[in-house]
């Protein structure tokens, strides 16, 4: 008795409802468990290293969901920064400590910039981003010439010499702990960090949870509206950007039409978590949580070799049942 | 002020609530509450905030379904199950939030749900001439075809009184519908209540009020704590015993006059202009000059549109830099261009909509209450939420705020409560001026008074204060000095002795007395 | 007859502009200019064209809109194109269009997918089952016909898909291999790693991974080898120059198919026309297979 009350005031919480789902997910993978194949740790390190790339977009979004806004650029900014690393690192020979901050900083400024169009001369957020996402694919394309930017270099004559994977792209798409941790994993949780840090115990992060709260009452409070809202976009951009360093590492190149969609699972990850698309409520905790659900799902979909057509509708079905039930908590 | 004579006991209830009990979770919010309504009488709710009246109405709305109790509509037994069915039987509520469609026209507000129809198709025409009618109802000039959104508050107000009317209904609840109404508009109100009365209607009017109930109630249901603690006569129910029904302890008849603190001369505005909506548009305060002395109140009285809170607003740096004139902030020039600006500065402004413009309501009471502090809470940028909520502690404990903990979320406290959290941010800047626009909105005596001696200690401490209240009592008792405004203009200075309410309202609505 | 009046007009046209030597004008609408395969049959086009100095290509993108892709067709014919080569988007939406401009008297040579019907000039397109089964057959004959293969397929609602699955099943038809494990890797490089790590934790025993395209062979390439699972055949499709080429030439691949673009032959076709010699109505075109032996030399033409 005393143990099923105690269960529910763990569930009336968000993040109990996170649980939840992530739990249920994980009961189903060890039913649907093809060949045992889910009772591997490889298959563990492979989901986590998967869920990386999109976990570390989610970073940004939330901050970007919290304070009341949606990015829908950072797919397109990914495939930017994966563009923008590829070129330094195979084509031009830059040494990791010049091409990881160029391209953090080619991210972080796209950012920047929508939210600049979206604090400053207020436009809707889904508007900036919606034009950012189709200025940095364009960017992206025009960066490599509609080409993937890869380790077969193209001579002026026309042939093609091969070079090697840069000493950058092997260290992240590297393995640790005896084979058991992807490094690319190792830098998803520091996002997760990070983006935590910021939201939970830094005065910013009061800032964004007050703005997606009440924009008009953190105004009048002195909290800087403008400021909060670029930083938010920026940070967003940023962690695009070291999602498109972890993309181009594990591709071996720079694809420009990579990351497509890519903003939507970020989102679904965001909200299934818990964070309110209307701002103000979540966190960074209930996104690691939503963003280990999708990639559990998807790994027990991929697993079972699920056709395209069920993992979709499936997944449709998770996301809305998992939404309802976040909704549900809260009233 | 006498009341209309109450009905005869005689006459059977139009509306019973009867043993109404009503859960939220753990919370019981209504135990065996009882309200009867008899056909013709001005019936008042009355208790003090979070006393369960907004439930008791909301059951009888059908918007709370899920309670014990029964309800009896001329004798038969009733549960409405949703606000259609509620209007349906009868029963029409004027919420305290407006619940008109801004760009739906008028004609279109009142008949949504059930606008005439032809295969499916609006009878606009059709519709706009019952609408009309309606509103000629109430006295009022205005275009149904108009966007709601157009008109003033008070305005809304009344469409929403003439959308109840259309709906035939005979229990009419309102629930504080004079809140945004000035003097004139409220006069008309009344009669129209009056009107409502005499045919047969019951109306069941919550208000915080006690000028308002003298003026019009037939008998007075008082709750407190979600119990009913007595139903009376008007006149069997004199101001001083309905406090202690509500408050369950005697409060006295009226708050002692703060004793003065002056001190140096704190703000100073000269010739200070407010354009809200840019420099081409009207200002909405034109020319002020006025200044509040370190431990002083100056009240600032004036009818809805009078320009106050734009002023205040305009002050604070709200409206950015489109202010015109000298703002002196202790001799310093201090013309601010953003809030921020202003409360580094130490000027807060406590705004007239809690919810709207004062509160994060997602937030906890922690948060909100550093909010505007929270730079020396949280060196390098990083934050200490030990010292936030010590911080917090500090300011609402004196307040007696009545929350579980302060982690609790802003939006479940009631509205006193969230007004004290309100005002806990501003003293957390340790503010030299504080503006407050209408501090004692929405909340009830208990809380007032806690605010009055709050302001009393504020100015003993020697902060400047630069009060808005739409109560004449208030103003009177709070202030040491009053400046009328009237239309973006100041009509009048009365020193604390010569300020009267005949004086006050007169230059209110216009009569210039300034020396 | 009117094609005759129309290139009299042309003729007095280039004769008012004082130009002595009769050059030709190409309209080339791409139904998009993103996908590396489509950059590389430009890239084919305009490396043909630049051979024959009176010829002139202009290239317009349809940004994968049929819409746009009609209204490109449209403008050609507006401003005299002496021939037009589209890649269509669609059949259905962009048949109109073509016939019409056909029927204008500008000779239209249609590349890679079809449109409905026969009016038009040439068309010049490869056939993916054929190169599925050419992939199916090098694959049994590697594998000495028996082994595990996992099938890395591109998108099963799209036609190239179903048919490179297709003509590959009818290559390895007959012999003892099976195809352990298949999925949809939607063409791209990260879903192919990701699939191909659930394929690796369920199967001990792979002998060799088909791939619909070259990025996807290369995705599962890259999760064998963090897996540390050496042994594997990794067999593509597409061998673009600078995608799958360079994986073969690396070592990444061992093999490889050409999907052609066709640009150059769209080219040999168009001055066959202007020579006034028919074109044929239709040629499929080739593959070719690339491997670590002769990938330097350029491939191996199969029938």
């Amino acid at each position: 008795m005393k143990s099923s009350s105690s269960w529910k005031s763990a569930l009336a919480s968000p993040a109990g409802r996170a649980f939840l789902a992530l739990a249920l997910v994980l009961a189903a993978g060890c039913v649907f468990n093809a060949d045992h194949a889910f009772f591997k740790i490889g298959t563990h390190r492979d989901t986590l290293r998967q869920t990386s790339v999109f976990g570390i977009l989610a970073c940004g979004m939330t901050l970007v969901v919290v304070s009341g806004g949606i990015d829908l650029a950072v797919g397109s900014l990914l495939a930017l920064a994966a563009v923008c690393a590829a070129k330094m690192a195979i084509h031009w020979n830059w040494p990791a400590w010049e091409a990881v901050p160029a391209t953090l900083a080619v991210g972080c400024a796209c950012g920047a910039l929508a939210g600049w169009v979206t604090a400053s001369l207020r436009v809707q957020p889904f508007i900036a981003t919606l034009s950012m996402m189709v200025l940095a694919r364009g960017l992206a394309k025009y960066a490599c010439g509609g080409m993937k930017v890869s380790t077969a270099v193209q001579n002026p004559d026309g042939s093609y010499r091969y070079v090697d994977v840069p000493p950058l792209f092997k260290a992240i798409d590297h393995r640790i702990l005896g084979g058991n941790l992807s490094v690319v994993t190792v830098i998803f949780f520091v996002c997760v960090a990070l983006a935590w840090l910021a939201l939970a115990r830094h005065r910013w992060g009061r800032y964004m949870f007050a703005i997606g709260g009440n924009e008009e009452a953190a105004r009048l409070s002195g909290v800087p509206v403008v400021g909060a809202k670029i930083c938010a976009y920026a940070a967003s951009g940023l962690f695009a950007a070291v999602a498109g360093l972890c993309q181009a590492a594990q591709e071996q190149q720079g694809d420009p039409e990579t990351g497509s969609g890519y903003e939507l699972t970020a989102i679904a990850m965001v909200v299934i978590g818990g964070t309110s698309l209307m701002g103000g409520r979540g966190g960074m905790g209930l996104t690691l949580l939503g963003a280990l659900t999708i990639g559990y799902l998807d790994k027990i979909l991929s697993i079972n070799a699920v056709p395209e057509a069920g993992r979709l509708v499936l997944t449709g079905i998770i996301i809305v049942a998992a939404v309802l039930t976040q909704r549900r908590g809260r009233t | 002020m006498s009341a209309t004579p109450a009905p005869s006991g005689k006459t059977p209830p139009l509306v019973r609530l009867t043993g109404i009990t009503k859960r939220f979770g753990p919370v019981t919010v209504l135990r065996d509450a009882r309200l009867e309504g008899r056909a013709g009488e001005v019936h008042i709710l009355a208790g003090e905030n979070g006393a369960g009246k907004s439930t008791l109405i909301k059951i009888l709305a059908g918007i709370h379904t899920d309670f014990e109790g029964s309800i009896e509509l001329d004798g038969c037994q009733v549960r409405p199950r949703s606000p259609l069915e509620a209007s349906a039987l009868g029963i029409a509520v004027i919420h305290q939030e407006l619940s008109l469609i801004g760009p739906m026209s008028v004609a279109d507000n009142i008949f949504l749900g059930r606008m005439p129809t032809r295969a499916g198709f609006v009878r606009q025409a059709e519709q706009n001439e019952a609408a009309r009618h309606w509103v000629r109802q109430l006295e009022l000039d205005l275009d149904v075809t108009q966007p709601a959104e157009r008109f003033p508050v008070a305005t809304r107000q009344l469409i929403e009184i003439a959308k109840a009317l259309s709906q035939n209904a005979r229990v009419i609840v309102m629930d504080e519908p004079t809140s945004a109404l000035n003097a004139p508009e409220v006069n008309t109100l009344f009669t129209l209540i009056r009107a409502l009365k005499q045919r047969g209607c019951c109306v069941i009017y919550i208000t915080h009020k006690m000028e308002e109930i003298e003026r019009i109630a037939d008998r007075v249901t008082v709750l407190r704590d979600g119990q009913w603690v007595g139903t009376a006569t008007a006149a069997e129910l004199p101001p001083a015993k309905m406090i202690q029904w509500m408050v369950g302890r005697d409060l006295g008849e009226q708050f002692p006059r703060r004793a003065p603190h002056p001190g140096a001369e704190r703000l100073r505005l000269e010739n200070f202009s407010v354009f809200p909506s840019g420099f081409s548009a009207r200002p909405a305060a034109e020319n002020v000059s006025l200044s509040v002395r370190a431990g002083e109140v100056l009240g600032l009285g004036g009818l809805q549109g009078s320009g106050a809170s734009e002023l205040l607003l305009g002050v604070f740096g709200a409206y950015g830099g489109a202010t015109r004139g000298r703002c002196l902030l202790e001799n310093a020039p201090s013309r601010f261009t953003s809030p921020r600006q202003a409360i580094e500065s130490g000027v807060g402004l406590l705004t007239n909509d809690r919810k709207a413009t004062g509160l994060v309501l997602s937030e906890s009471i922690t948060a909100n209450a550093t909010l505007a502090g929270l730079r020396p809470l949280s060196p390098w940028g990083w934050r200490r939420p030990a010292r936030e909520r010590q911080a917090a502690r500090a300011t609402t404990g004196p307040m007696r705020l009545r929350a579980a903990s302060l982690e609790n979320e802003a939006g479940s406290l009631s509205g006193g409560n969230q007004q004290k959290v309100a005002l806990a941010k501003w003293l957390q800047i340790r503010p030299r001026l504080l503006l407050l626009d209408e501090p004692t909105r929405g909340i009830d005596i208990a809380a007032k008074r806690e605010i009055y001696q709050l302001v009393e200690q504020w100015t003993a401490e020697g902060i400047a204060i630069l009060l808005i209240t739409s109560e004449m009592p208030e103003l009177l008792t709070l202030s040491d000095r009053v400046a009328v405004m009237h239309r973006g203009r100041v009509t009048a200075e009365f020193s604390r002795e010569q300020a009267n309410p005949e004086s006050i309202l007169e230059a209110a609505m216009g009569k210039i007395s300034r020396a | 007859m009117l094609k005759q009046i129309m290139t009299l007009l042309a003729g007095l046209a280039f004769a008012a502009s004082g130009y002595a030597q009769r050059t030709y004008t190409i309209g080339m609408s791409q139904c998009n200019f993103g996908e590396p395969w489509r950059v590389q049959m430009n890239a084919d086009i305009r490396a043909a064209a630049a051979k024959h100095p009176e010829l002139k290509v202009i290239f317009k993108d349809a940004e994968n809109d049929s819409l746009k892709q009609r209204a490109q067709v449209e403008e050609f014919v507006g401003s005299k194109v002496d021939l037009l080569i589209i890649s269509p988007k669609e059949a259905q939406p962009l048949t109109e269009p073509v016939a019409r401009a056909y029927q204008a008297g500008i000779p239209v040579i249609v590349l890679d997918r079809a449109v409905l019907g026969d009016q038009f000039t040439c068309f010049i397109g490869a056939d993916n089952k054929k190169i599925g089964k050419a992939a199916g057959q090098w694959i049994a004959k590697r594998l000495g016909g028996k082994g595990n293969v996992v099938e890395l397929k591109g998108l099963m609602t799209s036609i190239p898909g179903q048919d490179r699955h297709e003509g590959f099943l009818e290559g390895i038809a007959g012999t003892d291999i099976k195809v352990i494990f298949q999925a949809d890797m939607k063409w791209m490089e990260p879903d192919a790693r990701r699939e191909m790590e659930s394929a690796l934790s369920r199967f001990d025993h792979i002998d060799l991974v088909y791939a619909h395209n070259d990025p996807g062979a290369h995705g599962a390439y890259l999760a064998a080898k963090a897996a540390g699972r050496d042994g594997i055949i990794f067999v593509g499709i597409d061998a673009l120059p600078q995608e799958g080429m360079a994986y073969v030439a690396q070592g990444i691949l061992d093999a490889t198919f050409r999907y052609p673009t066709g640009g150059a032959e769209a080219i040999d076709t168009a001055l066959k026309i202007f020579k006034g010699e028919t074109a044929p109505k239709k040629i499929v075109l080739g593959t070719r297979l690339f491997d670590k032996s002769n990938v330097a030399s350029g491939g191996e033409a199969l029938p």
